[in-house]
């Protein structure tokens, strides 16, 4: 959940994740995004539901995909951008 | 960015910000370089500038750090590289060092004379049953999200463990309009208050930094919280998510968990560059080990802050400042006498912060408190390779050994989450764990091939 209370924002854009329309804020990382969407980002090695860990760039279990260049980022370092297409794992 | 610098600092926390800012004024080429985009570490992980948070990191214990960050930023000269990972470390023919970078437009490559690692820590993954269900989430990264995304990770939250840290995180998500269902703590009450009344002295001299952890707690119980003792995780249940918590007490019902067993170095820097390593603490992993002026044992390649150990963020600031003046000493800009005299009263609060972070890896000490692993417990999350897949392997072999044969290790993480782990399992002290290999961050290999 976004904390409302003395946080002030910019006016949302809009995104995809996994062709669906998700809205984030200036500012947002993709694991941000992700986690207000669910927390299930993916998927592991073993066909599990995979969730986001440390947040802080050092686990890489967040590691998904910007479409359509196909770059492989960490969601938890990565801003979200307007019109951003992101494919899960 | 140029090329050539005379100075990288890998980190802009604590540490790292000191060590820039006991160097101003001698005219190097100085490059920060960190993972985030703006300067502060995990410790103050700044909000997006497109925020306005009011009062953000408000409270008395952070107004120190919040002061350096302000110095800091308003230092110039100096090459802010944020947004950027290490990737590897190396020396190159003419004895300086080249530093490959990953950002969010491809691989870049710079040299610098000398190198400070102030590269900080991370949680320390504690694999217990059902510990990878989506909502279970390392418990400072549950922080990161309340300080810096200002978003918290659930709407019930249980944190659970045995570093202090806990009822700190488990207060701000309460300030931030969420609920904590329980924070756990794994040890007894007396065993705590028994190592805190064995270290007195230590105690009392540092209650400014004890003050915090029992206002936290005064605050969690006037709000409800419950804060439990001596309460021990047996698993973390649910579907395809985290919908309660099995501890020594019964379940709690919670959409998402904080696992707070303490904190490891981040080590991948210094041992790929070939540093003398200790093992770091009670909570494992590896700490670069340093001489006084936070030399390690690689010529030009300097630590401080809690690569060599974790020691919080005041001792961090300490070593930051020691270390550069140990850089300017070596580079010849002070004297011997005049650099000893710089940080004479720096070196007495640090070995205070010392004492204090030596109690505190004692109350928090997770020893014979880690969650008991069920065959399908997966130890190493990136190849999801399972205790009952490891057992054949611990049979004397080394930790390279046992990810040859398992792949525990192997993944994007370089076992960043399952060394530790595997280590206890292997119970050899002797065991280095596993040879850091670049890249020390996953890489597109399109990236490597065609630097910018």
């Amino acid at each position: 959940m976004r904390i409302e209370s003395k946080v002030e924002r910019q006016a949302p854009f809009s995104l995809q994740v996994e062709g669906e329309t998700l809205r984030a804020y200036p500012g947002e990382t993709i694991a941000t995004v992700l986690v207000e969407r669910s927390p299930v980002i993916g998927h592991m090695a073993n066909g599990d539901a995979q969730g986001l860990f440390c947040n802080m760039g050092t686990c890489c279990l967040c590691m998904v995909t910007i479409l359509p260049e196909g770059r492989r980022v960490r969601a938890c370092l990565t801003a979200a951008e307007p019109g951003m297409e992101i494919g899960l794992g | 960015m140029a090329e050539r610098y005379d100075l990288a600092i890998v980190g802009g926390g604590p540490a790292g910000q000191a060590a820039a800012l006991a160097l101003q004024g001698h005219g190097l080429a100085v490059a920060v370089i960190d993972e985030q985009p703006h300067p502060g570490g995990q410790i103050l992980r700044q909000p997006p500038r497109e925020f306005g948070v009011t009062g953000w990191m408000g409270g008395k214990v952070y107004a120190a750090l919040r002061r350096q960050l302000g110095q800091f930023e308003a230092l110039s000269g100096l090459d802010w590289l944020g947004g950027r990972s290490v990737l590897g470390l190396s020396r190159s023919s003419d004895a300086s060092f080249v530093l490959t970078l990953s950002g969010r437009s491809g691989v870049e490559t710079l040299r610098a004379r000398r190198v400070l690692l102030a590269t900080g820590c991370q949680d320390l993954a504690v694999p217990l049953p059902g510990w990878t269900l989506p909502g279970v989430y390392a418990a400072g990264g549950i922080q990161a999200f309340v300080k810096s995304q200002q978003i918290v990770p659930g709407k019930r939250i249980v944190l659970a463990g045995t570093h202090p840290l806990q009822l700190l995180i488990a207060d701000q998500i309460v300030a931030a309009g969420a609920s904590v269902s329980a924070v756990m703590f794994a040890q007894s009450r007396q065993a705590m208050a028994r190592l805190l009344a064995e270290s007195p002295l230590v105690a009392a001299r540092q209650a400014s930094a004890l003050l915090p952890a029992g206002a936290a707690m005064a605050r969690l119980r006037r709000r409800g919280v419950p804060v439990r003792f001596g309460e021990s995780l047996l698993g973390i249940v649910g579907g395809e998510r985290v919908e309660g918590v099995r501890s020594s007490a019964g379940e709690t019902a919670c959409d998402a968990v904080g696992l707070c067993y303490g904190f490891v170095p981040q080590s991948a820097l210094p041992r790929m560059a070939g540093a003398g390593m200790r093992a770091a603490g009670p909570a494992g992993g590896w700490a670069a080990e340093c001489d006084a002026w936070q030399r390690t044992s690689v010529a030009g390649l300097y630590a401080a802050g809690e690569t060599t150990g974790v020691a919080g963020a005041a001792a961090a600031q300490c070593a930051g400042r020691i270390a550069g003046a140990g850089i300017a000493l070596d580079l010849g800009l002070l004297a011997p006498g005049a650099a000893e005299r710089r940080v004479a009263g720096v070196r007495r609060a640090h070995a205070k912060h010392l004492k204090f972070a030596a109690l505190l890896d004692r109350i928090a000490d997770p020893t014979g408190h880690f969650p008991v692993m069920a065959p399908s417990t997966i130890v190493c999350r990136c190849e999801a390779v399972r205790l009952a897949d490891l057992v054949s392997c611990l049979d004397g072999r080394s930790a390279n050994a046992v990810k040859l044969a398992s792949r525990c290790g192997m993944g994007p993480c370089q076992g960043r989450n399952c060394e530790p782990t595997l280590l206890r399992l292997l119970g050899d002290r002797a065991d280095p764990g596993f040879s850091a290999r670049f890249p020390a961050r996953p890489v597109m290999l399109g990236d490597l091939a065609a630097p910018e």
